[in-house]
């Protein structure tokens, strides 16, 4: 088997489908992932994320539909022949072999000599940063080594693509954002092709450069991550990712703005058919308070309910006695990071832009 | 103040103790193993004027019939204990992969042999491949595929056929318990990286599956080591330690070099467990 030069070759989702007697865990998808782009399917558990990582590794067969790595069709190829990497979330090291037997073992079984074997497993090694840890077994390990062997092993081999599940999940939090940065460089750096299914918004935000948010087998938003997160496309999208202040209303005649009973008229940024129902978006950390509310497009009066301090920014919980509800401001502070600056119970101004109102689809 | 603090127990009574509640267990074993082993054991060295000797030893290691009896206890054993291994891996990885939601009845269709005793089950055989038993009343009456029944009874390989039937069980169980915790995204993972599913099983699977094979193959070559009424009612001439001592003790009325013999018995299942015991702390650690 010729060994092609590593990664830069374009995933296509062509359609595909796939239900376990009769339900459906993938729902017709399409999705392009342009060549050495980083891409995150993002959704909560059963959403059918794995599922169609799991068909484009081959060992689920979509029911319809083709699977397109660099213009050949793979969706009938088994697993060992579609030459990609995959990392588990548990790493899935052989625990019987070395940490160089694990690395070499896609070269083996690429009838690869032993001598460059053992150059390329020192290569890798010095690449994830564990020089000089050839002979120890996996158990001897800790969960962040084991990760980095993982990624070695997986990318010795110049797969076409790469395909990582949940590969931060086992690992602690200080770790994880410090393996973020890492994956990230190192996937840019070799300009792989690599597809990451996450539940984490965070890490799907911070590491890929398109995120496809999904739910109930389909793909509700793809696009950048700040778009996504700026721009959500629905509800559900708003929510998953990160906090949101959702308003329902009706559009009211003209286009003017968002109706809600007995309150002020919502300003929207875009237009909307008048007379239809909608909801608004607006992120805690758009929101302003106080003084910063003077000359905004629309101003409330409010009084703060609770006040976090949060580290690098203090999260307030306002009542708006003119909406009957509370709503979630997030203020980086001036003063020390995060110092709560307004007390409890005090009453104030609570305003927002209206280009900062993002008007949500169903969904 | 000193009537309250007094909380010894009255004069003339022991507490009981927790160690205590093994007593009886122990005195059991003290007295109906331990005890006749130890008896056993000093017969075998016993001279026959008195005295120490190690004649019944040496005359057994060194004779070439007592030689090539424990060559054969041991031959035999060791087919067993391969045929039930290259029978039984199928069987557990089916059990384990394949069978699903009949798991349980798999499991229940391997036990329920076992419930049955040994004897019961030597005689279906006996039944089955006798001179006008099942087997040849189907090839010779019924499909006419013989002119003459085959002999089939008292052949080694019935023999064999019938310790394997009776044992492979415990190579099932074993190969499958470890079998279980194989986590298949090793297998995936070798998948994913090139190899075949005959490559992954015999790179992933297998290997990390051996110890099962290992642990059931020194439980069957224990049983058969010892396996007595099997050979006696289907042994077509085998000549294994367990025949050759109850011959000792029946015909012979050697008791000396009967003693001696179960000894050499005992010192091979020793070496068993101590592998076993081996093994299994090498999988611990």
């Amino acid at each position: 088997m010729a060994r092609e030069p590593a990664g830069s070759a374009e995933l296509v989702l062509d359609g595909i489908a796939k239900s376990y007697g009769g339900t459906v865990a993938v729902a017709e998808m399409d999705l392009t992932l342009p060549a050495g782009a980083l891409v995150a399917l993002l959704g909560p558990s059963g959403c059918g994320k794995t599922t169609t990582l799991r068909m484009v590794a081959g060992f689920e067969t979509p029911d319809r539909g083709a699977i397109r790595i660099g213009g050949q069709d793979v969706t009938g190829l088994p697993p060992h022949r579609r030459n990609l990497g995959m990392v588990f979330q548990n790493y899935s090291l052989f625990p019987h072999r070395t940490v160089a037997e694990n690395i070499a073992f896609g070269l083996r079984m690429a009838r690869i000599g032993r001598a460059e074997r053992d150059a390329e497993v020192r290569r890798m090694l010095d690449l994830v940063q564990l020089p000089g840890r050839e002979d120890a077994y996996p158990a001897q390990l800790s969960g962040g080594q084991q990760q980095r062997v993982a990624l070695a092993r997986s990318l010795v081999v110049n797969p076409r693509v790469l395909l990582l599940d949940e590969p931060l999940g086992a690992l602690d939090r200080s770790l994880r954002e410090s393996m973020q940065f890492e994956i990230r460089g190192m996937v840019n750096r070799l300009g792989i092709t690599t597809l990451l299914v996450t539940h984490d918004q965070e890490e799907a935000l911070s590491m890929s450069d398109i995120v496809a948010v999904m739910r109930a087998g389909r793909i509700l938003q793809a696009g950048a991550p700040s778009e996504i997160y700026d721009r959500p496309a629905t509800r559900f999208v708003a929510e998953f990712l990160g906090t949101s202040n959702i308003f329902e209303g009706t559009v009211a005649p003209g286009g003017a703005g968002l109706e809600i009973a007995g309150a002020p008229l919502l300003p929207l940024a875009g237009p909307a058919t008048p007379g239809s129902r909608a909801a608004l978006s607006v992120r805690p950390e758009r929101m302003a308070l106080g003084p910063e509310a003077e000359g905004l497009d629309i101003r409330l009066d409010a009084r703060v309910t609770g006040a976090v301090f949060r580290g690098t920014y203090a999260a307030y919980q306002v009542e708006v006695p003119a909406l009957g509800r509370e709503l979630f401001v997030y203020r980086q502070a001036d003063g020390p990071l995060g110092a709560v600056s307004f007390r409890l119970g005090e009453s104030l101004a609570l305003g927002w832009k209206a280009e900062d109102a993002v008007l949500l689809g169903a969904g | 103040m000193t009537e309250m603090t007094d909380v010894s127990p009255p004069r003339g009574r022991t507490a009981l103790r927790p160690w205590m509640l093994v007593l009886p267990a122990l005195l059991f074993l003290a007295g109906f193993f331990v005890a006749p082993l130890i008896d056993n054991g000093a017969r075998s060295f016993l001279g026959e004027e008195g005295g120490f000797t190690l004649a019944r030893y040496w005359q057994l290691l060194s004779d070439r019939f007592y030689l090539g009896v424990i060559f054969e206890t041991v031959a035999l054993s060791a087919g067993v204990t391969l045929i039930s291994a290259l029978i039984g891996y199928p069987v557990a990885y089916f059990l384990v992969r394949k069978a699903g939601k009949w798991s349980g009845l798999v499991i229940f269709l391997l036990i329920a042999p076992l419930l049955t005793s040994i004897i019961m089950r030597t005689f279906g055989w006996q039944v089955l491949f006798a001179r006008r038993g099942l087997v040849n009343n189907l090839l010779v009456d019924q499909i006419g595929l013989l002119d003459r029944p085959l002999r089939l009874l008292n052949t080694p390989e019935i023999a064999i056929a019938a310790l394997v039937h009776v044992l492979v069980p415990f190579m099932v169980l074993s190969i499958a318990s470890v079998l279980q915790g194989v986590d298949r995204r090793l297998e995936e993972s070798a998948q994913m990286l090139g190899a075949g599913r005959v490559r992954t099983f015999f790179e992933v699977t297998l290997p990390l599956s051996l110890d099962g094979v290992g642990t059931g193959a020194i439980l069957v070559f224990m049983i058969a080591n010892g396996s007595f009424v099997t050979l006696v009612l289907l042994g077509g001439g085998l000549q294994t330690l367990p025949l050759l001592i109850y011959q000792q003790f029946n015909t012979t009325r050697d008791f000396g070099m009967a003693s001696a013999m179960s000894t050499i018995l005992l010192v091979i299942a020793l070496v068993c467990l101590w592998l076993q015991l081996r093994l299994v702390r090498r999988q611990g650690g």
